[in-house]
């Protein structure tokens, strides 16, 4: 075989594999799109789902009348992109603290931040569920917002990053007669905005996502995120949504997160996101 | 003492909101946990304590056995199954003769995109034993009905293949940036010495991710022991493919046992505090930290 | 002077009559709302319950929450009380007597014995019966719903099978028989469920009261691994599935409804809210369906035991709306001709109703109006009809909850194929022991 043939021959299997992948990456989710446009009542068993013959937007309207869609879009969009925002800031100011001062506890400080990265505090929602009510936090978007302003991990992974920050232009900043939080401000964020855009966009799908606290914590349905709303469609007692607007439903809630982290892959270059975590 | 905070205000005054949200959100709880593992609660009474019992119990509850064995599974096959998928698309997305790099990579991570909650409701459908288009696919290539959610044996399979689906994309990128960064130098290198592409790969990529093949065993070992969603939307006969947290969760919020659930709560912290302290370990040791 | 005085008295009670009239026919409320917990699809009562309330205070809105079990309801009040947050809760939650027994247990229910005594005669018999605890009534009933048998009247006239042999479970086990011969097996008696449906559908509202089984004796043991009736009603159960009398699928799930347009189904053995279900998601089998009373044990001889949910009122501390939901409560229960409408909406909607719980209303014609989904047959006087002769409910514990928890894991395990019935009976007995030991008798 000649070098050129092995190398068409690489290409193509690649690319073959990468198409497998692909289709399994993005099946069940068209899967779950056809069917949200297909009429209650016709056939969405076996392979009748992928046929579609009266294309129709009855189960998106139904979808409307059940649930207050708005309202919950809202709660989703507010509590993801305050939680985003604040943890960003929050984490960002604890890693530049660790990744360039110096002073007494930082190491003892940072082992402990690392060691206390994978507990979850999913194990002490009894008592976390109490707390949040003396602090007057049940049914309000902010409980999903304080607890994680700062967290672990977050503060691990952007103090990786900051390590890279010169200290030379600190230092001259500092000269310059930038305050503290100025030089966080002015001259270290801009340096880290890579990581920040990377971080900002794992941690806003999250939120998004996030479901086991907004169950918890909020009470009625103008409080609840659409992820809530929408895991209540088919799971109820004496309730009979049809497949089809149940799974137009999961269509509002994945289609929002595609988009989005579609639009942030163009403001990224390739790599960043995990750049932290460098061998 | 006071001098010395002084000085350095501005890091500790950085640090502080993660100090004290860690300890209001974290510290407390995880403490009212231990203490509620002790008593009989059903949140409508005041707690009673009882010592030991709710763990004398758990020693003999075979739903905590499976509960135990459900999430072992989830951990071991989910982390052979997340690792070896990443490091296959990671090395595919990083291969030279790849067009559409862009197109590819994007496509490949929607699955972490998607939410586990709504994806479960997804592959209930997909999985039904009678109508689901898996069994219908089995069938016309010659097979039989698998009744996959609907007895013990087969009922954890849907949920590692939803918790390796979701997961898979987010370790392909971060295996993928680690790829990045070996230099072509060494494959270069290993070439003109007449290597294998077998032999490159275990003796240059493998020692080089090193690193990130071990954070990435840590992370998928954690999300292992937190699964949640996955296997209470795709819920089995009884416990059979139930998780240790969910266990805790139906326990403590649908039984109303909240002892004995911060019974379970407390294993459940045990176990990820054994992981941090490996993980601990391992990072300094090899000097990360 | 005496004509005076009489003149001026007369003017007084006139005053007082023009000052108080206004007061008696219309209590004042302030501006707010009632918030209520509610399974099911509460947004339909909305577009009851809102006209109503403004009939009485203009300034009052209903909100209603829908919940995903009652359980998860009793979790949330219960949660609310646990943290002090008495203002959160609802101001009414719809439940079962399971649900009463544990907020009365938690002291976190109104008592509404003084409101339901004078009023009781104008409702069905036994209506609070699931809501009296120690003589005192929690709660104020909504629908009592009979356990029902559906059938498909097509297949069985294909087959030339007469439903009426299924008067008695053995006559229903017989035309399973004959349903599967004589279709080559096509078509299926009935449906098991593998989740906990099972326990609670064919279990718990279904075959044990009816073979008068037990979970606890008088004293709170458990004996269910002991008790002849538990032993006829799940004994049963396994009959019909170890035949392959029933098509295993989920409920409430496409494939369901698919297997049952299809005509694969031929009965369903279940409560009445199972109409709205059908009405719902058939398209193809529509007209071809009846509805006759539950088949009986001959050796216990009562039938189908009936479901009733109920409103109960939270003492949240805070009486300020009680009245008014009273109000509007008997409103929807006795007012004829709203809730006549609000059925034909429904009706329209292929939404939930039931059959009313009072019995002037149930007396109106219009509970015997023919339904075309059933092929002219009243469903609403079988509702009716399948409230004669009932079997008394299992007898709740607050412990119930739990206890359906560790049974129906050990139904799913049966239905899976990994245990039998005998085995399933013997490790619920275990089980209960290990984890309950014993249940606090009401």
């Amino acid at each position: 075989m000649s070098y050129k043939t092995k190398t068409v021959l690489r290409k193509s299997a690649v690319h073959a594999l990468l198409w497998i992948i692909v289709a399994f990456c993005l099946f069940p989710v068209l899967w779950m799109s056809i069917i949200s446009f297909k009429e209650v009542g016709e056939s969405i068993t076996g392979f009748n789902a992928l046929r579609i013959q009266n294309p129709t937007l009855a189960n998106y309207k139904r979808l409307f009348e059940l649930i207050p869609i708005w309202t919950n879009l809202v709660n989703s969009a507010f509590t993801s992109i305050v939680g985003t925002v604040t943890t960003l800031f929050f984490c960002s100011l604890a890693g530049y603290a660790f990744a360039k001062f110096k002073f007494p506890g930082r190491n003892a400080l940072f082992y402990f931040v690392i060691a206390t990265m994978m507990i979850s505090a999913e194990a002490g929602a009894v008592p976390l569920f109490v707390i949040m009510r003396r602090v007057g936090l049940v049914n309000s978007l902010w409980s999903l917002i304080i607890p994680r302003m700062a967290t672990a991990i977050g503060i691990f992974y952007l103090r990786q990053y900051m390590l890279d920050v010169p200290d030379a232009i600190l230092d001259s900043a500092r000269i310059d007669g930038c305050g503290e939080f100025g030089i966080y401000r002015k001259v270290v964020l801009p340096i880290v905005k890579p990581a920040l855009a990377s971080w900002a966009s794992i941690t806003i799908i999250a939120r998004w996502n996030d479901y086991f606290w907004p169950l918890l914590y909020l009470r009625d349905s103008s409080k609840y995120t659409l992820m809530v709303s929408v895991s209540m469609l088919p799971v109820s007692d004496g309730l009979s949504t049809p497949w089809q607007v149940v799974l137009s439903g999961t269509t509002l809630v994945i289609v929002p997160s595609i988009i989005l982290y579609l639009i942030m892959q163009t403001y990224q270059k390739s790599g960043q996101v995990a750049g932290a975590v460098k061998g | 003492m006071w001098q010395t905070l002084k000085r350095h205000r501005y890091p500790y005054l950085f640090i502080s909101p993660y100090l004290i949200l860690f300890l209001v959100f974290q510290l407390v709880p995880t403490i009212a946990t231990v203490y509620y593992s002790f008593t009989e609660w059903n949140g409508l009474r005041a707690p009673r304590w009882i010592g030991w019992r709710n763990y004398q119990l758990m020693m003999n509850d075979y739903m905590f056995s499976d509960a135990i064995r459900n999430t072992f599974r989830y951990w071991i096959v989910g982390a052979i199954g997340i690792m070896g998928l990443s490091l296959l698309i990671a090395m595919l997305l990083n291969s030279k003769v790849l067009r559409a790099k862009q197109f590819f990579r994007t496509a490949t991570f929607l699955p972490y995109v998607c939410a586990s909650v709504a994806m479960g409701l997804i592959f209930r459908m997909l999985f039904e034993e009678h109508a689901g288009l898996i069994n219908e696919i089995l069938l016309s290539l010659g097979g039989s009905r698998i009744p996959w959610l609907t007895s013990s044996a087969y009922a954890w399979i849907p949920v590692v293949i939803l918790f390796v689906w979701r997961l898979t994309p987010w370790f392909t990128m971060i295996i993928f940036s680690g790829l990045l960064n070996i230099s072509d130098e060494y494959y270069e290198a290993a070439t003109v010495d007449g290597a294998s592409g077998w032999q490159q790969f275990v003796r240059i990529t493998l020692p080089l991710l090193n690193h990130i093949l071990f954070f990435c065993f840590v992370t998928i070992t954690v999300d292992a022991w937190r699964l949640f969603n996955e296997s209470h939307i795709l819920s089995g006969p009884g416990t059979s493919n139930t998780s240790l947290f969910e266990l805790m969760y139906t326990s403590a919020f649908k039984n109303f046992k909240l002892g004995y659930g911060s019974a379970l709560g407390v294993v459940l912290i045990l176990i990820l505090l054994g992981i941090s302290l490996v993980q601990f370990m391992v990072r300094r040791r090899t000097g990360e930290i | 002077m005496h004509r005076k005085s009489m003149l001026l008295s007369l003017v007084a009670v006139v005053l007082v009559v023009m000052v108080a009239f206004p007061a008696l026919a219309q209590k004042t409320y302030p501006d707010g709302k009632i918030l209520i917990y509610s399974t099911g699809q509460p947004h339909f009562r909305e577009s009851f319950y809102q006209p109503s309330i403004h009939r009485f205070a203009p300034n009052v809105d209903v909100e209603t929450v829908q919940i995903e079990t009652m359980h998860a309801g009793v979790q949330k009040i219960a949660m609310d009380n646990l943290a002090g947050a008495y203002k959160d809760m609802p101001d009414v939650i719809m439940l079962d007597a399971v649900g009463i027994m544990n907020l009365v247990d938690a002291g976190l229910l109104l008592d509404m014995t003084d409101y339901w005594t004078p009023i009781a005669d104008q409702f069905v018999q036994g209506a609070v019966l699931d809501a009296t605890i120690d003589g005192r009534v929690w709660a104020l009933p909504d629908a009592v719903r009979p356990q029902l048998l559906f059938y498909n009247a097509a297949i069985f006239e294909e087959y030339d099978i007469d439903p009426a042999m299924m008067a008695t479970f053995d006559g229903y086990l017989e035309a399973g028989r004959l349903l599967k011969e004589r279709s080559n097996g096509e078509v299926y008696l009935s449906y098991i469920d593998p989740t906990t449906y099972t326990w609670r559908y064919w279990g718990r509202r279904g075959l044990m009261p009816q073979a008068n089984a037990r979970i606890w004796d008088e004293k709170g043991n458990v004996v269910i691994g002991q008790d002849e009736g538990t032993k006829l009603a799940l004994g049963f159960l396994d009959q019909l599935h170890s035949e392959g009398l029933l098509y295993r699928t989920t409920m409430m799930q496409p494939p369901l409804y698919e297997a049952t347009d299809q005509g694969k189904i031929a009965t369903f053995y279940i409560g009445a809210f199972w109409d709205e279900f059908l009405r719902k998601n058939l398209t193809k089998t529509v007209g071809d369906w009846r509805v006759m009373n539950a088949p009986v044990f001959e050796e216990v001889g009562t039938g189908g035991a009936p479901v009733s949910t109920y409103f109960c009122v939270v003492d949240k501390g805070d009486d300020t709306y009680v009245d008014l939901f009273l109000d509007m409560w008997y409103d929807f229960s006795t007012n004829i001709e709203e809730r006549n409408a609000w059925v034909n909406e429904m009706e329209r909607l292929n939404g939930p109703y039931s059959n009313p719980v009072s019995l002037d209303v149930l007396a109106d014609p219009f509970w015997q109006e023919p339904s075309a989904f059933y092929g002219g047959q009243s469903f609403r006087k079988a509702e009716a009809d399948g409230l004669a002769n009932p079997s008394p409910n299992m007898t709740v514990t607050p412990q119930d909850n739990e206890a359906d928890g560790i049974i129906s894991a050990e139904i799913e395990k049966y239905v899976a194929g990994e245990q039998t019935m005998e085995q399933a009976i013997a490790n619920m007995d275990k089980e209960l022991k290990l984890r309950i030991g014993r249940a606090d008798m009401p």
